[in-house]
């Protein structure tokens, strides 16, 4: 066996079942020194249950969880090297900040001068100095989470797990916390284990991010990685700004592959497959454009309407079917099109990704009905 | 449906009570307040009818008007004869009680906890708690009272009472620690547990100061019910009465204001072990706080 002492976290094989309910499905990962791992997917997808499995607050039913390249899968929480911060941060509501931010030191039997002179420290170090003698109920929000972030950092855990962290968060405090947290944890050094549903958090946080669905991973790899290469469908549909198509492999033409399906056929790089096997590719919003001469793949669409974000036009397109895809223009950029209006789009072969999986038991008999996934 | 149908504000605007709403309110308010104050008069009146009555003089009776006003009858309460002696009946009572009280709170914080998690014969097991509150006292007694015959147990207040009386007084803190758990969010357990903290140690630091009230709920109703049980304690007690079957005894052979005394002294005894547990409380409360 190969222990990796430079990993901070390994998980191998995770399984946990509630009932007939399969809540994590063989979850692999690894977490290197220091390393920020974002934890995406869709509410029930199992990454809340991974994250309590590696706090020991879930024993799982197979698979083996290795800290700091000490085997723990059995071990209680109260002997694993972690830290957890939760949603609603759980501040113990009967102590001071200073007394539960000392919590975790008390834990260790630190004397109780040492862990005055540490609790001033870290209470500085949160500019939370003010708050030491108040009970959480008079605290705001924000300050709830700097008290609860001192108090999880008080011990120097190896890892930190965070489950929807900044979920709690007014909407306009968020982005600040993010920026400092992330800081933070560049400072510090220790691993973070971030769970969120919300993939700006995921992409703008992440080293390393890993998108579950139904249980599994589905694809994990920096965010470049995810937004640019979707491995699967669901990726793609999930990951904002993608346009998926689903058909069949037609044939092969100068190295890449014709797909045909309710859509249209399109040539998408990709290496050989079998004829007539399913498969499905993504193409980015911004790839998109109005059709030009070297563009291999094109598309007749109507205007559904133009939403407009200051730093892109986003522009949701009908095309014959029904379906609807997206298109975005840089926002300093004329308008291109305006609502009701028809015009033919078009991308570069080069800009479609093919997934490596194309679609989970789509039934062979049918005829591949297209289907294109426009997430909100 | 017709296009009259929907006609915004006009409806509001029809009816016009007779009263406006302040004025409404302010109506309720004083019905209510009168009804409550009615109410806590009719629940208190009674024991200071009877309190007062206890000072009377040694040629007092039962009912008012009151001859004369003394202390007599608390001294005879206090040298009383071997027939009619309350003391032991009393100090009986009180070690029951408390007895009761600590059994019952341990009991329910330990059933109710056991209530947080998932077991085998979780709903039976609640409902055979409860079952003490449904059964009638009196046959629960009755019942008891002949499997011990039959088993050849001799009944005594400190042994058989003893159990009886914990049967009926658990499921009232049982079902306080249930509603106090109710509203506990496991996660503050979690958090701790996480920051390194064992089971127990949670438990002692976060759980438990954080459900008091409960648990000290569940002690004064352990306390309560067992002082002055008297159903349940009819055949199980043996030859050595607590205070409400002495109080009985007594009553059957000649009424006193002296029982009056033992009447107005009982709720002094208990009001005292409510202060004593508030203070206890707001002690706990505040040694949390340094």
């Amino acid at each position: 066996m190969d222990r990796l002492p430079q990993l901070d976290l390994e998980i191998r094989s995770l399984r946990k079942r509630y009932g007939g309910f399969t809540a994590v499905d063989g979850v692999s990962l690894q977490v290197g020194k220091g390393q920020f791992v974002c934890l995406l997917g869709p509410s029930g997808c199992g990454k809340t249950t991974t994250l309590r499995c590696v706090a020991g607050l879930e024993e799982p039913d197979g698979g083996d969880i290795l800290i700091g390249g000490r085997e723990v899968t059995r071990d209680p929480p109260w002997r694993r090297d972690i830290a957890m911060m939760f949603q609603d941060f759980a501040l113990f509501p009967h102590m001071t900040v200073a007394r539960q931010v000392g919590f975790g030191l008390e834990m260790l039997r630190k004397p109780r001068a040492e862990i005055a002179a540490r609790v001033a420290e870290v209470l500085a170090a949160f500019e939370i100095t003010a708050l030491a003698d108040r009970k959480p109920a008079s605290l705001s929000g924000g300050q709830r989470q700097r008290v609860a972030l001192a108090r999880a950092m008080i011990t120097e855990p190896r890892i930190l797990l965070l489950d929807e962290p900044i979920g709690a968060l007014d909407y306009s405090l968020r982005e600040t916390v993010m920026i400092e947290l992330k800081q933070l944890q560049r400072r510090v050094g220790i691993s973070f284990i971030w769970v969120t549903h919300d993939q700006n958090e995921a992409f703008s946080l992440g080293d390393h991010v890993v998108v579950m669905n139904h249980a599994r991973i589905e694809q994990q790899g920096a965010p470049e990685d995810i937004l640019h290469r979707p491995r699967t469908p669901f990726v793609a549909g999930f990951v904002q700004g993608n346009n998926s198509f689903h058909g069949r492999i037609a044939g092969a033409e100068g190295g890449m592959l014709r797909i045909a399906g309710e859509a249209g056929s399109f040539l998408v790089p990709g290496a050989s497959r079998a004829p007539g096997s399913a498969a499905s590719f993504s193409v980015r919003a911004e790839r998109i454009g109005p059709a030009a001469a070297a563009h291999a793949n094109r598309l007749a669409v109507r205007c559904v309407t133009v939403e407009y974000f200051g730093s892109i036009r986003r522009y949701i397109l009908e095309r014959a079917g029904g379906a609807l895809l997206k298109l975005d223009q840089f926002g300093a950029e004329p308008a291109w099109l305006r609502q009701g209006e028809a015009a033919e789009i078009g991308w570069a072969a080069e800009d479609c990704v093919l997934h490596a999986v194309p679609e989970e038991a789509a039934p062979a008999s049918s005829a591949a009905p297209a289907r294109e996934v426009v997430p909100a | 449906m017709d296009g009259t149908a929907y006609a915004p504000g006009r409806a509001r605007a029809a009816r016009r009570p007779l009263l406006d709403h302040r004025a409404r309110s302010r109506l309720t308010a004083w019905v209510l307040g009168t009804l409550t104050v009615g109410f806590l008069l009719y629940q208190w009146l009674p024991i200071l009818t009877l309190s007062l009555l206890s000072f009377s003089g040694p040629t007092g009776g039962t009912t008012f008007p009151m001859n004369g006003v003394s202390l007599h009858w608390y001294r005879e309460l206090w040298d009383a004869s071997i027939m009619n002696d309350f003391k032991p009946p009393l100090g009986r009572s009180f070690v029951l009680a408390i007895a009761c009280a600590v059994t019952t709170c341990l009991l329910s914080v330990a059933s109710a906890q056991a209530m947080r998690g998932r077991f085998r014969g979780q709903g039976l097991f609640f409902y055979l708690i409860l079952l003490g509150i449904m059964a009638p006292g009196l046959l629960v007694g009755f019942g008891f009272a002949l499997v011990c015959r039959i088993l050849g147990i001799e009944t005594a207040w400190n042994t058989t009472a003893f159990l009886v009386h914990v049967s009926w007084t658990l499921p009232f803190g049982f079902l306080t620690m249930l509603a106090i758990f109710n509203r506990f969010d496991p996660k503050l357990e979690e958090a701790a547990l996480t920051l390194g903290a064992s089971r127990w140690t949670a438990f002692r630091r976060i759980t438990l100061p954080i459900v008091l009230p409960g648990v000290i709920g569940s002690l004064l109703f352990g306390f309560s019910l067992s002082y002055d049980e008297f159903a349940r304690s009819m055949f199980t007690t043996g030859a050595d009465i607590t205070l409400p079957l002495a109080v009985m005894a007594q009553l059957d052979r000649q009424l006193t204001p002296e029982l009056f005394a033992i009447g107005a002294a009982t709720t002094v005894t208990s009001l005292l072990a409510i202060l004593a547990c508030t203070f206890a409380l707001w002690g706990l409360r505040r040694a949390q706080r340094r």
